[in-house]
């Protein structure tokens, strides 16, 4: 059971496993915030303590990272699944990015069209759940490699081309 | 399950409910599930009916199909030394039809936005500085 590096990856091997068997898979997504265990509260102790001497060095002013996390702050993941019973195919996705979570539940909605056996999704009805967040998806490539005869390979240039616009928007 | 299907509209208050019920205790997860809704208790028969001849039967039904949203949060038991409490499982369903897929996913896609508050939002400030260099080198590009 993979999980995926991009949710472009995940959407096109859901859309893929959906269309081979779309009576019997189904697709979880779950939103857990779990406590850290106190091996993991030590650990961030730890990893802060060692933290201030090093932006010191770098004389970096603009981006302190991520310190104002508190060593019991809680985990929060949004987890993606795509499952088969029959074939017991299982694709995963997580992130803890909360400017993901309306990309991906649009993703969800796109593959909904195809559990309910609806032609695919034009394109401007599946626009505004991805624009909206300001989160952009190659969407007219994704949906493109999402037919059936569609190459892993081709998709890559499709996954790399949204991460660079991400970057760009950053 | 036993239990009847909510309305679009009252899945979506309860789905809030159950949100708010999560962020008010601090942990714990929300779990949504979505599948084609294969058996239908109304109609005779279920829909589509198994062909044995063809193999992908089920890839080319005659009409579209509804979609179960199912969505529960998990249950615990009090623990002694933690803050855990006893919290009854809450489960959730609704059926959506697929004339109003797209508006549903829309109102959920907003549901979820609004409700998974605790996922790490984006760095304002890196991204803000970026953003106007961005937009500064972008507008003069364009007007020459």
């Amino acid at each position: 059971m993979p999980y995926f590096k991009t949710s472009a990856e995940w959407y096109e091997q859901s859309s893929l496993l959906l269309k081979a068997r779309p009576s019997s898979t189904r697709i979880t997504s779950k939103y857990a915030v779990r406590k850290p265990t106190a091996a993991k509260i030590k650990k961030r102790e730890k990893y802060a303590a060692k933290q201030p001497e090093k932006p010191a060095d770098l004389t970096r002013t603009s981006s302190p990272p991520p310190q104002s996390q508190s060593p019991d702050e809680p985990t929060t993941t949004f987890t993606l699944k795509t499952y088969d019973p029959e074939s017991g195919t299982c694709l995963q996705y997580e992130t803890n990015k909360a400017a993901e979570v309306g990309r991906l539940v649009g993703n969800l909605g796109r593959l909904g069209r195809s559990m309910a056996a609806l032609p695919e999704a034009p394109e401007d009805a599946s626009a505004p759940a991805g624009s909206g967040d300001g989160v952009s998806t190659p969407k007219p490539e994704e949906s493109g490699d999402v037919k059936m005869g569609g190459v892993p390979s081709t998709s890559a240039p499709a996954a790399t081309g949204g991460k660079k616009k991400k970057k760009g928007k950053k | 399950m036993g239990r009847e299907h909510l309305t679009n509209d009252e899945f979506f208050t309860q789905l809030g409910n159950l949100f708010e019920l999560n962020r008010k205790k601090g942990h714990g997860s929300i779990i949504l599930t979505q599948k084609r809704l294969t058996y239908d208790s109304t109609s005779t028969p279920p829909t589509p009916t198994k062909v044995a001849d063809d193999p992908l039967w089920d890839t080319h039904p005659e009409n579209p199909l509804p979609i179960l949203i199912r969505a529960c949060n998990n249950k615990s038991s009090k623990r002694e030394g933690t803050d855990r409490d006893d919290v009854e499982k809450i489960a959730l369903s609704t059926i959506v039809k697929p004339d109003d897929l797209d508006g549903f996913f829309a109102r959920y896609a907003e549901a979820c936005k609004t409700g998974m508050s605790g996922l790490k939002k984006r760095d304002r400030k890196k991204g803000k500085k970026g953003k106007k260099d961005k937009k500064k080198g972008a507008a003069g590009e364009t007007k020459a």
